[in-house]
């Protein structure tokens, strides 16, 4: 019997505002001591009450529209309470009734719409370490502003989950919502994942497996569970209801402990955050704001940039908003340095944090194409134009100081082979190809190459050659 | 709505409280009470009424991104814990 996976993701993003979801308080933690981004409402001190960080709400309606869904007019905050010393306040503040992001949809690059349930905002926990006999508490996490984005159960492979997850990304930090960090925990990935025979209208019994962080471990963790679970129903078992973790060393999914009862968290409203209301204006105003999205920049790259370059280039939204800058003439060839130069190097990232100017890259562009610059010359100037010694000085100046233009004035030239052509060395070379043999064209190009220093362009010399040797 | 005893030891569970027998019994008594006379309100007719969440008519009450001196500092914060290693709470093992 063949089994159809039916799978369903869950998604927090850690949203890039300047403050904590409920007190004005740094939410930038990262290279900082632990506790050191706290106030009196992280701590849960008795009578603190939370304050909304606003641009969070802002921030909100951008990610929802980067996923096409609908903005809910009226939204509000729900407590969720539990116990764990992650949360001091004993409950997390999130929105279970009526979540700020409505229905959308999320469209992946081979055209599969994956839909979104719906997207809401609440705090995050803390982190815990544990040792043999303690746990230490960090709460500089808490309350920084998280978006849950749920999807539909309407991924049905390993690889759609991969790359739902990484358009989710892509989303994100177009939108500029999140700064993305995966390895610092900026955005999770919890899978549901059940199988069923094929053609079966009931969906199978499902396990949930929590705290993905990466693209790839999405991949693996969905890859290993439809295995697993398949040898399951296979042998005529039964699929365990359960939350099972991901261990990236041993490549597999582990049954966590799972509390005998189900959960039970009261939710209730929460009674210290009033309602929104978001006039139609204002949500208008701030969708305005959305960039170009991933979606965007396909519609309009997708004559001149073939598909899979496109899809590695869209992993880099500076990027992608240099080659909005550049003629439509010259994206072709800057795209390909790009991704064959650039993205081929270990640097890349690092590269690609300061990127030279669009008149720059079109200068370069320009030159290739008049021949001034041979291929390989223009990789070269362009990895230069990364170089902070040299990218001030432009892409002209750079190619004259590597002594890199080419010699394309059909006179010089001339002159040049002339002398080669004179040289006593080149003499039986000259008589062999008269001869008819084809190959020597090769040694007197590259005595005219050389004579001209590397600056003559080869096809051109090439082309007199074969004039003056009839 | 009679409160039975092991809604007690649930609620208590959930709360992270330890309970004397005494005590449990005393709250399923206590609550059993508090939960008949708020069941009052079920004799109300509230077809169409739209649910109350707050009652101070209040919307959108949000603040700007920036950042503020907070009225208690990490070392004030932390000396309220019982003991602090590393800038960190310690508590008892958990998993």
């Amino acid at each position: 019997m063949k089994f159809l996976p039916t799978i369903g993701i869950e998604c927090h993003v850690q949203l890039a505002t300047k403050t904590k979801l409920f007190s004005e308080v740094d939410n930038d933690a990262r290279g900082k001591e632990p506790n050191a981004c706290v106030s009196p409402v992280c701590f849960a001190l008795p009578g603190m009450l939370p304050r909304l960080n606003g641009e969070a709400v802002r921030l909100a309606i951008l990610a929802g529209r980067a996923m096409n869904c609908e903005i809910n007019p009226v939204s509000r905050f729900d407590r969720k309470h539990y116990f764990y010393p992650d949360s001091p306040k004993g409950y997390q503040i999130t929105q279970f009734y009526q979540p700020i992001i409505g229905e959308g949809y999320v469209l992946l690059s081979n055209g599969t719409r994956i839909r979104v349930e719906h997207a809401h905002l609440e705090g995050d926990a803390g982190k815990l370490t544990h040792f043999n006999d303690y746990s230490l508490v960090d709460l500089n996490r808490v309350d920084t502003p998280l978006l849950e984005i749920v999807s539909q159960p309407d991924i049905h492979s390993a690889r759609d989950a991969h790359d739902y997850a990484k358009e989710l990304w892509r989303l994100m930090t177009f939108a500029g919502v999140s700064l993305g960090d995966l390895y610092n925990g900026n955005m999770r990935f919890d899978v549901n994942i059940s199988l069923a025979p094929e053609g079966s209208s009931e969906l199978g019994t499902r396990a949930e497996i929590k705290n993905l962080n990466s693209f790839r471990s999405v991949f693996r963790a969905v890859e290993y569970e439809i295995k697993r679970q398949t040898k399951i129903l296979e042998a005529g078992e039964k699929v365990v209801q359960e939350t099972r973790g991901w261990s990236d060393a041993e490549g597999k999914t582990l049954a966590q402990r799972s509390k005998e009862e189900a959960k039970d968290y009261r939710y209730m409203p929460e009674p210290d955050l009033p309602p929104l209301r978001l006039s139609a204006e204002f949500i208008a105003e701030e969708s305005a704001k959305l960039p170009l999205m991933p979606a965007d920049y396909r519609e309009k790259f997708k004559d001149v940039i073939s598909n899979d370059i496109l899809e590695v280039l869209l992993d880099y939204k500076e990027l992608m908003e240099k080659l909005d800058e550049i003629d439509n003439k010259y994206i072709k060839p800057i795209s390909n340095l790009f991704s064959s130069v650039l993205l081929a190097e270990e640097k890349s990232a690092e590269y690609l944090s300061s990127l030279p100017s669009a008149k720059d890259l079109m200068k370069l562009a320009e030159m290739n194409a008049s021949k001034e610059l041979s291929s390989t010359a223009t990789k070269e100037v362009f990895l230069r134009l990364f170089d902070p010694q040299m990218k001030g000085r432009g892409t002209e100046q750079i190619a004259k100081e590597l002594g890199l233009i080419q010699e394309n004035d059909l006179g010089a030239l001339e002159a040049i082979v002339d002398v080669v052509l004179k040289k006593p060395e080149t003499q039986k070379a000259q008589a062999d190809f008269k001869a008819g043999e084809e190959k020597v064209i090769g040694f007197l190009v590259g005595q005219v190459m050389k004579e001209s220093k590397g600056k003559a362009n080869p096809s051109a010399v090439q082309e007199i050659l074969r004039k003056k040797l009839v | 709505m009679d409160i039975k005893r092991e809604d007690i030891l649930h609620l208590a569970d959930l709360s992270n409280f330890s309970l004397s027998e005494a005590e449990v019994e005393t709250l399923s008594k206590d609550l059993s009470e508090i939960v008949k006379y708020i069941s009052q309100l079920d004799e109300l007719d509230v077809e169409g009424v739209e649910p109350t969440y707050q009652v101070f008519e209040m919307e959108n009450v949000w603040r700007e991104d920036i950042v503020l001196e907070q009225d208690a500092s990490r070392e004030e914060l932390l000396s309220l814990s019982r003991e602090v290693v590393d800038n960190q709470i310690k508590v008892p093992r958990v998993l």
